[in-house]
């Protein structure tokens, strides 16, 4: 597994926190990662829900933001000391406690997306979004967005690491 | 034109990402095991950070710099489904260690578990977006 180089956590919030301002000062658009998953699902299906709102128009600033995002990715391992890798690994704590073999892995992880992108619709956003961006405007629902997620974080990891 | 430029808004967000940790899984079964807390400071620190920048912002009534649009502060509304979503978000990021954003993260920086979680966040968005079709003709 690729090895990348971690910030101290406050360096990497500064960071975070200063790019989502700079990215609002800029282009007037709130932190939001989400609703991109959507602009992908306009181009695949004719639901109307993927065709109006925010959807109405699917080629806007979301979509070319998520496929910049592996990039940056690539980028950050390619800037790291060590090898990159291709694994799938999910590093020495996950590895312990989902399944050796890989398509029980990959089965459980497709779960967990399915949920992540059900559930960030349902919120109305997802980490960037509510726990970034919300938070800070200051925003209520934002703040029990992400006491929310961490809720249903601490209740998944829990379950996973003590019974299985 | 506009949009294009997110591109390269994407990289930095992305490369940010993956420096503040929020792409390595171990921090995320820390974090909810409450072993490290890396990942509970980078997100206290960035929602500090933007409160203090939007409070100057909102002060200077800055417009935005690519279309001198004046800056909008309005937030995401509050709905009923608000609470059950976050709580299903919050199992999804549990289970998978990662988020929309971190999870195409991920795959950029050779970490192919994010493939399953991706397809999984995409058909997630997509069972959602039949929910809200329904009684629509397609």
């Amino acid at each position: 597994m690729t090895e990348v180089i971690v910030w101290s956590g406050w360096i990497g919030g500064l960071a975070v926190g200063a790019y989502a301002l700079f990215q609002f000062a800029m282009s007037g658009k709130h932190l939001g990662v989400s609703t991109g998953f959507g602009n992908f699902c306009s181009y695949v299906s004719k639901l109307p829900f993927f065709h109006k709102g925010d959807y109405a128009q699917p080629n806007n600033w979301r979509l070319w933001f998520i496929i910049g995002l592996p990039l940056g990715g690539l980028l950050a391992a390619l800037t790291s000391p060590g090898e990159m890798a291709l694994s799938f690994s999910l590093g020495a704590m996950y590895d312990q406690v989902l399944p050796q073999a890989l398509w029980a892995k990959g089965l459980l992880l497709l779960i967990g997306g399915v949920m992540i992108g059900y559930g960030a619709r349902l919120a109305g956003g997802c980490t960037s979004g509510h726990a970034i961006a919300g938070l800070a405007l200051l925003h209520w629902p934002s703040l029990v967005a992400a006491a929310g997620f961490f809720v249903g974080g601490i209740i998944a990891v829990q379950l996973l690491f003590k019974f299985f | 034109m506009k949009k294009y430029i997110f591109i390269l808004f994407g990289i930095l967000f992305g490369f940010i990402l993956s420096r503040a940790g929020a792409t390595t899984y171990d921090f995320y079964a820390k974090l909810f095991l409450f072993q490290d807390l890396q990942l509970l400071w980078v997100i206290a620190t960035a929602a500090t950070v933007g409160m203090i920048g939007v409070a100057i912002l909102k002060n200077l009534q800055v417009r935005s710099v690519l279309d001198g649009q004046p800056l909008s502060f309005a937030g995401k509304p509050y709905t009923k489904s608000l609470i059950v979503g976050s709580l299903i978000f919050g199992l999804g990021w549990g289970f998978a260690a990662a988020c929309p954003g971190t999870a195409l993260v991920m795959l950029g920086e050779g970490k192919l578990g994010a493939l399953f979680t991706i397809i999984g966040i995409v058909l997630g968005t997509y069972l959602f977006g039949r929910r809200g079709s329904r009684g629509h003709s397609a």
